[in-house]
């Protein structure tokens, strides 16, 4: 199969690349298919804290895209309670083979920096956004001081 | 069907006039003489039932003629009529206009080629050249082109086109190096091996998809050419599967072909009039609306038709709920089902006469005016209250589902009368009391009712969308004169062995007429393609 070889190989470049916006890549010791990370935001409100997530490969990568969840609890329109997110670029309509995890990672953090109100999967949290900015910013402020990681001192 | 057979039979009885015809005005002339059908019969389709080999050799028939005036492969071809619903002279009007943009906008070629490195812009643009000129397959293996699409490999391009062939280079998806013959790449110039391009194209494949799929870089829609799955992909399940999708995305993608709807026919039905007329299988007789595919709705348009029928799968609950089967009689109110399609009805306890819609005694909807099709609006609506008015729109919405419904069942259980008269007439052949072709014209009767009752049915539809003023009103009135006759013939073939024959053929004239009037009127055909 094409998928570890090609994971291995994601897996290095990132480390090596040494993002300062995602950082602490790990595949799991016994399943190179899930990897985590730690995303840290340059925009307010999200950049007083870190956010892990959890990416999930599929065994027929990279024919098939991979899924992406939060662990750590955010304030943001298009990241529901469970921690799903609703990528583009990783929906199957979409998904093309050549895509690198860096680019999926790079496409996931711009949308933390810049949310999207228009395709919101909370829609309470976009109506606050978009019709009351200032509350939105003080709220997701509170939130991610009480629900986020550490950022890397760095 | 039917209007080819009348078609036919028109021509039988015009026969002598067509002879003498012939022998003096040889030739289109003798047609000048005939009533156009389009005239005579709202309805009036012409079309035809073709089987998947007839359609592939009408596509093939098209794609080749293309090949012809442009030079270009096949698979090129059927990806460029696709893009223009199979109109030839579109593509070849565009192609002599801006060759380059008709490619673009097709996905054979990209906005800009993208370039691995500086160099390849001139090999892919004399690669393009090449795609124009001689319609190369859109696909060329690396070894063409190898020598400056690398840039993935650390390698320093050092090797020559001589060494191409052992040159070796790292595949963006899987991440192996391998020599750079077994690298395919589209106009684009996004280069992968071989192996990762067959299990790409399997799981678009799986997935559905087939010429609709795009080249696996990022961002690319490049499409990837019939040809260069069918060289890859050698599985012939998988290739069977790819060529039946493309097939069915062509013949959805040419404006004049649908697939026929009934279960599991592979017929094909053909048009040039791409209208809401009836088109009906000659395989499994399934008929159906031609320009939505749904069941033929005249004269209700195809909008019209599926908004009306969301609406009902919608509230049918509650509809049904309120439409109970079964009524009381007016007069004794004894419970009685309805277990015929004609809405006189008899109470078989106290022989009162009355309508099944409205409870209304049978005499007021006699020869002159038939009122219990037309839905009364509230003249105080805009006054009332929120609440009423919601009550008001259900009720309104209610009054034309139950007659639609109502005659939708009247249909079934028609079905059975003739069923049942089958039976009957039967037993009287046996007996000796007439053959069975004298028993015919009862069949052409019951089915007569038929077709008028599907065309009442799906008046009340319109009616429900309909604006009210008098082009309404008008359309009312010619519905409940066809219902009115409808009615009168449902009570005559249901009572038909004591009804006179002269009298059942009238009747069913009568019925007919109505039916082609309204249609004449309100069916959207004339001016409308």
């Amino acid at each position: 199969m094409t998928a570890p070889r090609r994971l291995r190989k994601e897996l290095v470049d990132l480390q090596e690349s040494s993002l300062k916006s995602f950082r602490d890549i790990k595949a799991d010791d016994d399943n190179l298919l899930r990897w985590t990370g730690l995303i840290v935001p340059d925009n307010p409100p999200y950049n007083k804290g870190a956010f892990r997530i959890e990416i999930n490969f599929p065994a027929e990568y990279p024919f098939k895209p991979p899924k992406i969840s939060f662990k750590t609890k955010i304030y943001h329109p298009n990241i529901d309670e469970k921690g799903q997110v609703c990528l583009p670029i990783i929906s199957t309509e979409n998904w093309k083979p050549a895509t690198r995890t860096d680019q999926v990672v790079q496409a996931l953090i711009a949308l933390i920096n810049d949310p999207e109100p228009e395709h919101p999967l909370r829609a309470e949290l976009a109506e606050e956004f978009l019709k009351d900015k200032k509350k939105f910013v003080k709220n997701a402020e509170d939130y991610t001081r009480k629900h986020s990681e550490k950022r890397p001192a760095d | 069907m039917d209007s080819d057979i009348e078609m036919e039979m028109e021509s039988d009885n015009d026969g002598e006039f067509d002879d003498d015809y012939d022998y003096y005005n040889t030739g289109e002339d003798c047609d000048v003489e005939r009533l156009d059908p389009k005239r005579a019969d709202p309805e009036y389709f012409e079309y035809d039932c073709l089987t998947v080999e007839d359609i592939e050799k009408l596509l093939n028939e098209l794609v080749e003629k293309l090949n012809t005036i442009l030079q270009i492969t096949p698979s090129l071809a059927k990806v460029l009529l696709l893009e223009h619903q199979w109109n030839n002279n579109a593509v070849v009007e565009k192609y002599r206009q801006d060759a380059n943009a008709l490619l673009v906008t097709a996905r054979i070629k990209p906005p800009t080629i993208v370039a691995d490195s500086a160099s390849t812009s001139a090999a892919a643009a004399a690669a393009s050249a090449q795609l124009l000129r001689i319609g190369s397959c859109g696909y060329r293996t690396a070894s063409s082109s190898a020598s400056s699409s690398n840039s993935n490999s650390n390698s320093t391009s050092t090797s020559s086109s001589l060494l191409s062939s052992q040159y070796r280079k790292m595949c963006p998806v899987c991440a192996s190096s391998q020599p750079s013959d077994k690298f395919y790449s589209l106009a684009c110039g996004h280069s992968f091996c071989k192996d990762c391009w067959t299990i790409y194209f399997e799981t678009q494949i799986f997935q559905g998809i087939s010429i609709q799929i795009g080249c696996m870089a990022q961002q690319c829609n490049v499409r990837v050419p019939e040809d260069l799955v069918l060289t890859l992909v050698t599985r012939p399940v998988m290739r069977d599967k790819y060529q039946q999708f493309a097939f069915k995305d062509y013949v959805k993608s040419h404006p004049e072909l649908r697939f026929c709807p009934g279960p599991n026919c592979q017929i094909i039905v053909q048009s040039s009039e791409i209208s809401a007329k009836r088109a009906i299988c000659k395989v499994c007789h399934t008929g159906f609306c031609f320009k939505c595919g749904m069941d033929y709705h005249a004269p209700t348009d195809c909008q019209i038709i599926k908004k009306w029928l969301t609406k009902c799968a919608d509230d049918s609950e509650t509809a049904n709920y309120i439409s109970a089967h079964t009524k009381d009689c007016p007069k004794c109110h004894i419970c009685i089902e309805k277990n015929g399609g004609c809405n006189h009805m008899q109470c078989f306890n106290c022989k009162h006469d009355f309508c099944w819609m409205c409870l209304g005694d049978w005499k007021t909807h006699g020869s002159e005016y038939y009122e219990c099709s037309r839905y009364k609006d509230n003249p105080n609506i805009a006054n009332e209250s929120v609440h009423v008015q919601a009550r008001e729109a259900l009720k309104k919405y209610l009054h034309y589902y139950e007659r639609w419904e109502n005659h939708s069942k009247s249909l079934k259980l028609e079905q059975q009368t003739i069923d049942r008269m089958r039976q009957r007439i039967n037993a009287k052949v046996m007996n000796g009391s007439g053959t069975w072709i004298d028993w015919q014209y009862l069949f052409n009767a019951a089915a007569l009712l038929a077709k008028c009752r599907y065309t009442l049915q799906y008046t009340y539809p319109y009616a429900y969308y309909m604006e009210g003023g008098s082009r309404k009103n008008l359309f009312e009135y010619q519905q409940a004169q066809l219902e009115a006759e409808i009615e009168n013939l449902s009570w005559k073939i249901e009572r038909a062995e004591t009804t006179d024959l002269a009298d059942l053929e009238n009747q069913m004239d009568i019925a007919e007429k109505r039916r082609t009037t309204l249609l004449k009127d309100f069916f959207p055909v004339v001016g409308k393609v």
